[in-house]
């Protein structure tokens, strides 16, 4: 039994009395991330240094808490949502820059350094870290590291995983642990490479060695408009066909560019079916030869205009458009319930296509803002819950889109994850087999289920022998949510 | 020893439920090529990925391969290039794909292309006791449970048998250039400073190689830059990259990982046949037998903070500490129950 007076008066001792909260407004507000799912927890610890982490592990270890690690709260699957007496784990005050090192390309920082504060503190040293999520501003390192955080430039530069050296790791058992290596290689197996997408479930991330990226010595920053959808999307593969790779192809549909412009001024063609955003990077004359290709693309695809940034204001101007849509959709209608699949680059328009009329069977309204290059579509569907019966047509509707991309081969999640949301979507994409393999590499971490439980795998999902009901849809799956956290 | 050539992924389902029902000892076998790199160990029969080499789907608007993990490199890349791609490992073509993943080979172009975990999108694995079992998905981003794929990846064969992946391909560059220039690490540490966006920065005792890849222009624009900065050999257009691998005309190599600023001083006292990798921090380093150098060299790399397994000829991985080995020891209990897998083979003798 947990025994929450008990821990909370051992954890007021190691870190403090302010850096523990057990109040209800409190707890409330950390019941919860960005996502739709809602839970609860007992107490909320703030740790200062790896030595309180470990103090916060150790004690809920000690009274029987689970341990939720949180950064700073933007993801979208449910991940960081606590169960019943949950203890909160959050990393917002561990903010340091620890260590710039660029005659070795890396940096250590502590996990609750928001993205942006590290690419804005490393840029006078001529390098950047490369993800770059939209929500750079606020989610913190720790949270990219264990969603494998995408963002608008991996197309090129690729994801969280290939950005991470190494990390310092609070196991279950709280225990520290430095996998990885500050050299290329290291020792054993890719531990690393586990925890980073494990969505806290194996461990506390207590310090991150990220890689540093060159700054590109020149960069174009081009904007298209098109009449169709169709055009659009298959600009992007037709790009990709010509033997370019840009740093980002972001598409934005006509509802999305709507909102967007009238929050963020970005002079965007509001009459257009749907823009991209084309960035190419490198040396002077790669980025000309680039440009080129991408032009040459588009225009084989009936562009309508081409905008090219002049400098660095009506660049930033641009991307503030793009970064700013998921807040721009409020002024559709107060909810919104985001998608996360990727399908095949050259199954963009069919997909599209298939959303808007998933959508329109349910009445609701849906527009796309999304990783095109990636082929990693966030159809965005919103809505007032408020109104009776809308939030389970919205969850019909999201099933159907997650099998419309499973059905053409297409992943459940590109970046965001899997958490609570879509946990039992698991089984649509693997095998019994599959799923005891994750259980046995979960296991190996913690073998006593104390860190975020009930997070990703499937109810059921054990390693060694099990079966399970496969295929539950989506309202299946909100009924499925462990007891305790509901939407 | 016994030799076994499955034609299927059901051939090696079975081989391997009979071998831990039987517990035999089971060692991996693509390409030969990376034998040597691990511990030594003894098994009973060798099991042959060759077979399986089908070309199972490749769309190049997709840049994504899938393909039976005992292709050979050098057909994979003939069918890329027909399509103007490549997948950036540069090992010898008669590596099987399957070889160079669980071998984490090293590429020489690493400082562009990266790790070759970072191309393995999708892993499909026989464990050790004859299950199939998938991770990720074939698509670029994925983050959908846990990524085996990753922990597969230079895991010497000791977890499971890689038989089927999907990789992440790119582009062939239009243009490749390697500028020959001389004098060694000091010289390449000025180069990686000063050229923008070079692919790789290879330093020997005496010259250094900056390879070019890219547009024509730009290839141009940073051969100015290189001639700039340092004094110019010879420029050769198309030529393989490194242009010669003198470490390994030794009996021995070892390939040490360090920080990449500790280079300098993992290589001052070297025996002459190296090539460091500026920028990364992966030095080959020739010797001419297993005997003391071996030892001074891993005492030198541990002392840097890092590791300098042997990957040609005797010596294994070393004794660098493993890191979380309880949870090492968890994985290889649960993907290779009866412990029939190369025993031994891995570091901290998994
Ligand atoms: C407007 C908006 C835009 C977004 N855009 C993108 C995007 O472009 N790309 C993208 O990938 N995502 C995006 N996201 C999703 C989200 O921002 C990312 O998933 C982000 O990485 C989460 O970081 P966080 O600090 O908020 O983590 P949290 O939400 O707090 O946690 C996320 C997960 O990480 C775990 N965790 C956090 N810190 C630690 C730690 N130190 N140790 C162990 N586990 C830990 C948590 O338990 C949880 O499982 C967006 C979200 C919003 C709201």
């Amino acid at each position: 039994m947990a025994d929450v007076d008990a821990a909370q008066r051992a954890l007021e001792d190691a870190l403090g009395p302010s850096e523990v909260l057990s109040d209800p407004l409190s707890r409330a507000l950390y019941a919860r991330d960005a996502s739709m799912v809602e839970g609860a927890c007992a107490l909320v610890a703030f740790p200062r240094s790896l030595e309180d982490v470990v103090a916060c592990v150790r004690i809920a270890g000690e009274h029987g808490l689970p341990i939720v690690p949180r950064g700073s709260g933007t993801g979208l699957a449910g991940a960081s949502t606590p169960i019943a007496d949950a203890l909160v784990v959050v990393t917002s005050k561990m903010t340091r820059i620890l260590e710039v090192r660029p005659e070795d390309r890396l940096a250590w920082v502590e996990p609750g350094l928001p993205n942006l504060d590290l690419a804005t503190a490393l840029a006078p040293s001529g390098f950047t870290y490369a993800p770059d999520p939209s929500s750079q501003q606020t989610s913190s390192i720790g949270g990219n590291v264990n969603t494998n955080a995408g963002g608008l430039h991996c197309l090129a530069y690729g994801v969280t995983s290939n950005h991470v050296l190494a990390l310092d790791l609070v196991l279950p058992d709280a225990s520290v642990v430095r996998l990885g290596s500050e050299a290329p290689e290291a020792a054993g197996y890719d531990l690393r490479g586990v925890v980073i997408g494990s969505e806290g479930t194996v461990g506390i991330v207590a310090a991150v060695c990220v890689r540093l990226t060159p700054l590109p010595p020149d960069v174009r920053t081009m904007l298209f408009d098109f009449e169709t959808v169709e055009d659009c999307a298959a600009t992007v593969s037709a790009i990709i066909a010509s033997g370019v790779v840009p740093a980002a192809i972001e598409m934005m549909d006509h509802g999305i560019v709507v909102a967007a412009e009238s929050f963020a001024h970005a002079g965007y063609p509001t009459d257009a079916a749907a823009i991209l955003i084309v960035e190419v990077d490198g040396t002077p004359a790669s980025v000309r030869a680039q440009s080129e290709a991408v032009e040459r693309a588009a225009r084989e695809h009936r562009v309508r205009s081409v905008r090219v940034a002049r400098d660095e204001a009506e660049r930033g101007l641009i991307w503030k458009g793009r970064k700013s849509a998921f807040g721009a959709v409020a002024q559709i209608a107060p909810h919104y319930h985001l998608h996360d699949c990727v399908v095949p680059r050259s199954s963009l328009a069919r997909v599209l296509a298939g959303v808007y009329e998933i959508a329109a069977r349910h009445g609701l309204v849906v527009t796309n803002v999304f990783h095109a290059g990636d082929g990693n579509l966030h159809p965005l569907l919103s809505f007032d819950r408020r109104v009776p019966g809308t939030l389970e047509r919205v969850l019909r509707a999201s099933d159907e889109i997650v099998r419309l991309c499973i059905s053409v081969g297409g992943a459940l999640s590109g970046e965001h994850g899997i958490g609570l949301e879509k946990r039992e979507f698991m089984p649509l994409v693997f095998t019994d087999d599959d799923l005891a393999a994750q259980a046995c590499v979960r296991t190996a971490f913690d073998p006593d289920g104390r860190m975020n439980p009930h997070k990703v795998l499937p109810e059921g999902a054990r390693c060694g022998d099990f079966a399970m009901a496969r295929g539950a849809d989506a309202a299946g799956a909100a009924a499925s949510l462990p007891e305790g956290s509901w939407i | 020893m016994d030799l076994i050539h499955p034609h299927s992924k059901a051939d090696v389902l079975e081989v391997l439920r009979e071998a831990s029902r039987h517990r035999t000892r089971v060692l991996i076998v693509g390409g030969r090529t990376h034998m040597d790199k691990g511990n030594p160990c003894e098994t009973d029969v060798e099991l042959w990925t060759t077979m399986l080499d089908d070309l199972i789907a490749y769309e190049p608007a997709e840049m994504i391969a899938v393909v039976g993990a005992g292709m050979r490199v050098g057909d994979l890349q003939r069918a890329l290039a027909e399509a103007d791609q490549e997948w950036p490992v540069d090992a010898p073509p008669e590596a099987t794909v399957g070889g160079v993943i669980a071998a984490a080979a090293v590429s020489p172009r690493r400082l562009s292309v990266g790790a070759v975990r970072d191309s393995v999108l999708e892993v499909e694995l026989v464990t050790g006791d004859g299950r199939l079992v998938r991770s990720g998905a074939r698509t670029v981003k994925n983050v959908t449970g846990y990524d085996l794929h990753k922990l597969v990846t230079g895991s010497l064969g000791t977890l499971g048998v890689i038989v089927q992946v999907a990789l992440k391909v790119r582009p062939r560059p239009q243009a490749r250039r390697t500028v020959l220039a001389g004098g060694g690490l000091e010289t390449a540490a000025r180069l990686l400073e000063r050229v923008p966006l070079p692919a790789a920065v290879l330093a020997t005792p005496e010259t250094t190689e900056v390879r070019l890849e890219g547009w024509g222009e730009q290839v141009e624009e940073q051969t100015l830059a290189v001639a700039g900065s340092a004094s110019v050999i010879e420029l050769l257009d198309e030529a393989p990259f490194p242009l010669r691998r003198p470490w390994e005309e030794r009996a021995l190599v070892l390939e040490a990982a360090v920080p990449p600023s500790r280079l300098p001083e993992l290589l001052a006292e070297a025996p002459d046949a190296w090539g460091a990798l500026a920028g990364v921090g992966i030095a080959w380093v020739g010797l001419d037998a297993a005997d003391g150098e071996l030892a001074v060299v891993r005492e030198r790399a541990a002392r840097l903070g890092g590791i300098a397994p042997v990957v040609k000829g005797p010596g294994g991985l070393g004794d660098a500490p493993v890191p979380a080995m309880e949870v090492h020891r968890r994985l290889k209990a649960s993907f290779d129950p009866a412990g029939v897998l190369a025993p031994g083979r891995f570091w901290g003798g998994i």
